[in-house]
This record gives C-alpha cells, sequence and structure tokens, in this order.
C-alpha cells in the first residue's frame, strides 16, 4: 500500500490518540477517589472579624453533622508571609476553628503551616495575630516546615514526582481541615482550599519558595498533594478576599463569605464562582473533579444560602481573563 | 539588662541547647527523632568553642551524614545532597580539619547550580517567561537538585566556597563565587535587601525579608561596598528596630556585625526575647539567636578573610 502523506498524518493521529486513550485506562493518573454522589456547601455571610465569627462557624459546622469526636484535627491556614493586607487567613478566623472544634468533641487540635516564601515561621505567627490563640491547652501550632517527615508515595502521578517527603503532624491527623484565604494568584489563577496544601510540603527540604513544586507544574502538584493527603473539610475565609495580583500583592476585596464545605473541590468550585470566576478553567479543578470532589452544582446540596452572581468579578491579570466566564 | 549579664544568659542558653542533643550527636528542630543537618550545624556552631572540635560527637555525626557523593541531606534518612551542604561545609571549615570530607563538600557545591544554569532554561526565561525581572546569566544555588536558584541557598554557598579556598583559590571556583555574588546582586529588592529569590514580579517590587538580607549581606561582606550592598544595610538597621522574632534579630545581628555596625541594643533585646531558651522549641532557632549572642567573644563562623 502506497502511504502518502496525508493518509500518514491522519493514521499518526489516530495511533497517538488511541496510545494516548489507552495509555490512561493502563496507567490511570490517580489511584484513589474521594469524589461521592453528593457534596455539602455552606455560603455564611459574615461582613468583619469580630468574636461574632465564633458563633457564626460553630453553627455553620454544627449544620454538617461532623465525626470529630475524640479525634485529632488538624487545621491548614494560609500564612504566607509577615505582610498587611488580607494575604494570610485571619486569625480571628483561625482561632475560632480551633475552638469550635473543641466544642464539637475534638481530642486535640493542631493548626499547622509551612510558610511558602519566609523562612522564619516565628515572624509570620506573629505578625499573622496567631499567637493569643494558642494559649489554650488543646490547641497547639506546628511548623510543618521543619516538622519530622516520612516518605510517602504520592496517589496521582501528574507532576512526575512520584513521592515526596511530608511532615508527620500532616499524615498523623484524623480530619484535615483546609482553611485558604480567597485570593487570586499570579500563577494558578486562584489559590483556595487545594492550592492552600501547597504549605504542607516542608521548606526544610524543598525550599523557601518549594519551586521543586512549580517545575513539576504547579497545577499537577496539586493535584498529586490533594490525592495524597485528603481534606475533609474546609472553612474559606472570604470575608476580606484579594484581587488582582495575588496572592501577595493583590488589592482587598470585600466578600463578606465563610464558605464551608466537606469537599474540596465544591468549595474551591463555590468560591470560584463567587469570585466571578468558570471554575472548569481552573486547570486543577477541571481534573479535580474526576477523584477530588465534585464541582457541578447539581452535585453540590446548599446547606446555607446559595452562591447567587457577584455584584463585580474579581479582578485578574490580564493572563487570566479566561477564567471569566459563562456559566459552568 | 547590662552587658556583664550576657554571660550567664549565654550558659543558661548553651545549656538549654546542648541538653537537647540527641544520642547520635544531632539535632532535631523540634522534639522529634530526625537529626536535621541545619539544626545540628547551628548548634555545633554555637557550642563548639567551649571544646575540642575532634571530640566533639556532633563533628562525628556531621561527617557519618555525609552522602558518598560529598553532599549533606537536609535531614537524617534523606538521601538527596541539598542547601544544607553549604551550611556543613561552614561547619568543618570553622574546626580546620577534616580536609577529605571538606574537599568532597567543597566539590559537591561547587558542581552545584540553578536551573537557570542550563542554557535552555536561561533561553526560556529570557524569551519566554518574562513575568519575574531578574538576569538568567546570573545563577547560583537551588535549595534542592532540579530548582532555580534563590537567594539564601547562593548566599550561603558563596560564603562556604569563599572560606574553604580564602588561602589557595584558583580560577575556577573564583569564577563560580563571582558567579553567585553576581546573582545575589542581581536579585536585590528595588528598596535594598532581599526578599527570598525575586525582586520584581509581574512589574510589582517586593518587599525584603530580614533573614535573606542578613543572610545574602554576609556573603557580600569582603566585597566593594557598592551603593547596593550601603542601601542593602541601611534598610537592614533602620527596619531591625521592629524585629521581635528571634531567628532573623539573630542574624540580623551576625550580619550587622560584621559590617562593624553597633550591635549592643540588639543583643541585649534578643537576651531579653530569647529568656532561658526554654520556650523556644526551634533548636535552629535556639543556635542561631546563642551564636548571635556571642558575636565578638568567639570567631564568627560565617566571617570570610580578605
Amino acid at each position: 500500500m502506497k502511504l502518502d502523506r496525508r493518509r500518514f498524518l491522519g493514521s499518526s493521529v489516530g495511533v497517538a490518540a488511541t496510545v494516548g486513550i489507552t495509555a490512561e485506562w493502563v496507567w490511570p493518573k490517580h489511584s484513589v477517589s474521594y469524589r461521592r454522589p453528593r457534596s455539602a456547601v455552606a455560603v455564611l455571610n459574615v461582613d468583619e472579624y469580630s468574636e461574632k465569627v465564633e458563633a457564626l462557624l460553630l453553627d455553620g459546622l454544627r449544620l454538617f453533622r461532623l465525626k470529630v469526636l475524640g479525634r485529632s484535627i488538624l487545621l491548614k491556614p494560609n500564612l504566607v508571609e509577615d505582610l498587611p493586607g488580607p494575604v494570610n487567613t485571619s486569625a480571628i478566623l483561625v482561632g475560632a476553628a480551633a475552638r469550635s472544634f473543641l466544642r464539637l468533641g475534638a481530642a486535640r487540635v493542631v493548626i499547622g503551616e509551612g510558610p511558602g516564601h519566609q523562612r522564619d515561621t516565628e515572624l509570620v505567627v506573629q505578625s499573622a495575630g496567631l499567637k493569643p490563640h494558642l494559649s489554650e491547652r488543646q490547641i497547639e501550632f506546628v511548623d510543618l516546615n521543619r516538622d519530622e517527615l516520612r516518605k510517602v508515595k504520592l496517589k496521582a502521578n501528574y507532576s512526575g514526582l512520584g513521592e515526596l517527603w511530608l511532615p508527620r503532624s500532616v499524615l498523623d491527623a484524623d480530619f484535615v481541615v483546609s482553611m485558604p484565604k480567597v485570593k487570586t494568584h499570579h500563577w494558578a489563577g486562584v489559590t483556595l482550599s487545594l492550592k492552600n496544601m501547597f504549605g504542607i510540603v516542608p521548606g526544610m527540604k524543598y525550599g523557601w519558595p518549594k519551586n521543586l513544586l512549580h517545575w513539576s507544574g504547579i497545577h499537577e502538584s496539586i493535584l498529586d498533594i490533594c490525592a495524597t493527603v485528603p481534606i475533609h473539610f474546609v472553612i474559606a475565609d472570604g470575608i476580606t478576599a484579594m484581587e488582582g495580583n495575588g496572592p501577595l500583592q493583590g488589592s482587598a476585596r470585600q466578600l463578606g463569605k465563610i464558605v464551608l464545605a466537606d469537599d474540596p473541590v465544591a468549595a474551591d468550585a463555590t468560591c470560584s464562582r463567587l469570585m466571578g470566576f468558570n471554575p472548569l478553567r481552573v486547570r486543577h479543578l477541571s481534573e479535580g473533579c474526576h477523584f477530588l470532589g465534585n464541582l457541578r452544582e447539581d452535585r453540590i446540596r446548599m446547606l446555607a444560602e446559595g452562591v447567587g452572581a457577584p455584584t463585580r468579578p474579581f479582578s485578574v491579570l490580564p493572563e487570566f481573563r479566561y477564567l471569566f466566564a459563562a456559566k459552568s | 539588662m547590662a552587658p556583664g549579664l550576657w554571660s550567664d544568659r549565654i550558659s543558661s542558653l548553651a545549656e538549654t541547647l546542648r541538653s537537647r542533643q540527641m544520642k547520635s550527636g544531632g539535632w532535631a528542630y523540634f522534639d522529634s527523632v530526625q537529626e536535621s543537618l541545619e539544626a545540628t550545624c547551628l548548634a555545633e556552631l554555637a557550642l563548639a568553642p567551649e571544646k575540642h572540635a575532634n571530640s566533639s560527637v556532633a563533628i562525628r555525626f556531621l561527617l557519618k551524614a555525609q552522602l558518598s557523593d560529598g553532599g549533606w541531606p537536609a535531614f537524617l534518612g534523606d538521601s538527596d545532597g541539598s542547601w544544607t551542604t553549604a551550611l556543613a561545609l561552614c561547619t568543618l571549615n570553622a574546626t580546620g580539619d577534616f580536609a577529605v570530607a571538606r574537599d568532597k563538600g567543597f566539590r559537591w557545591v561547587y558542581a552545584e547550580r540553578g536551573r537557570e544554569g542550563h542554557w535552555f532554561w536561561r533561553w526560556k526565561f529570557k524569551t519566554a517567561d518574562l513575568n519575574v525581572r531578574f538576569d538568567p546569566d546570573k545563577y547560583g544555588w537551588p535549595w534542592v537538585s532540579g530548582s532555580a536558584s534563590w537567594v539564601i541557598p547562593t548566599a550561603f554557598s558563596v560564603i562556604a566556597l569563599k572560606q574553604f579556598t580564602a588561602c589557595n583559590r584558583s580560577e575556577a571556583p573564583e569564577k563560580r563565587i563571582r558567579l553567585g555574588v553576581e546573582m545575589l546582586l542581581d536579585r536585590a529588592c528595588v528598596d535594598g535587601g532581599w526578599n527570598s529569590g525575586n525582586s520584581v514580579v509581574y512589574g510589582v517590587p517586593l518587599r525584603a525579608h530580614f533573614e535573606a538580607t542578613a543572610i545574602a549581606l554576609l556573603a557580600l561582606q569582603d566585597e566593594r561596598r557598592s551603593e547596593l550592598i550601603q542601601r542593602s544595610l541601611a534598610w537592614l538597621k533602620k527596619e531591625v528596630a521592629r524585629v521581635d522574632s528571634v531567628s532573623s534579630l539573630a542574624w540580623c545581628i551576625l550580619s550587622l556585625f560584621v559590617y562593624q555596625e553597633s550591635v549592643e541594643a540588639l543583643k541585649n533585646r534578643l537576651a531579653t526575647i530569647m529568656g532561658d531558651g526554654r520556650d523556644i522549641r526551634n533548636n535552629a532557632t535556639l543556635a542561631t539567636g546563642l551564636l548571635a549572642l556571642k558575636c565578638g567573644e568567639m570567631i564568627h563562623p560565617f566571617v570570610v578573610l580578605r
């Protein structure tokens, strides 16, 4: 048979597609699935950081009937730098969450973070105002950049990293709560509960910043980390959020919301919608919704109010205008 | 606190640090079973002048922890050489002994480079990836192999190479040191000082960090006092007034001291914050604080002889 150029090209594309589909089937990119038929989300309206946050949060958490009795809870806030502005998860919210979980019967609460840029964790904890909240007996802070490490085989293979050294405090926790600050991000588009898990990767091994994850692909690394360390619950700080050139140099944006969810993809999809973005255009969400949780609105049960339309979408750097979207 | 009270404070801090040494001779960062090379090197540097180096179990630990390729891992149990190799080399440099281990460590540091060291990535950063303002031709050292150059590992590596080759520096290490120094100068923040590695991202200047600035200045202590170095020193002198965390304050003192700035008041403040050290759970922080309080009373471990 004579093989002309057109036939050769057509055959090549066909073979490549077949190999790709077969490879995905033979060697799937993830070995776990945390996706359930439906997920639950509650969007709480909160105007400001005040003493009222704790009562509101406790009521919100009770909607989920969480099984935390006698369990060890890891709260993973987003503490990045000692910078002014809405860079870090509010210490008021973190403290309120810690006390709320103790009131719900948790045996102990560990607040764990490994700041990604600033090596002096004490400086970040001090400037974030977290210290007063650590005075209670059962609330402890762990510097995840310098915790004891164990080598862990990753349960997804998007980044090609294969394995990571991860902190014992994270691996030993019974119940992991991601507490992101709702922000835009100049490399990933958004930084929400899934991206927040970069903070569990230890700086002492991978540096400040954890640049190896960037070289391995931010979205890919997020998927691998979150497949390996499942997030059981999300408390997203969207009271004062950040838009524009986040996660450090953006502008404050008063959103007035706390987002609670029993599924990180549902949480991040909801936050994205609140920001005026199409969650399907955030790569780690469009892929993560196949195994980390639910993205589609018809799979998300709203326990409090609905998302509604934002009055004005969050501003983004020009490179991320594709996030604005028609409905997902 | 009068300066005369320091010695009491120093001995109680040293005692606290010594009590946390593990049977292996190393130190963990916190209360764990995993020795950290950073904590061990800083603790050894802080405690070594009180004893003969050869007898130090910490030095024996360091020698045992060295990998076959000459590098040191970030923590015991890891098999990859890391940024702590430069710190381990500085620690052995302070003993003036252990030539074989130091030579292997030197060769590892000399060969390591940030990913911009490869022409392909330099080309990419020059043509396609322009959001971060820097000169990719000027590359230093990464935290971990396979990633880009950053300020702190570059600064420690420059110090380690300068110390190791102080008496006999050939052309090749001189070139490598120059490249590292140029990288540091290139990455300085607009208002002086250093962030973790970038100075301007998406057109926005980043703010300097205390530790990165202090350690970068240590690496540049023997360089010509350019306007940039003066500006960075001025930034550190001005901003140190608002530092209340032990680690940042200690690095500021260690750096300002080699630039012959007065650190008496800062040492008083540090000693007050540190107390007897029992509340400082991080052993690397405790050791750095102790080193800073000992400034002027021992040979500075990061000094570079001209």
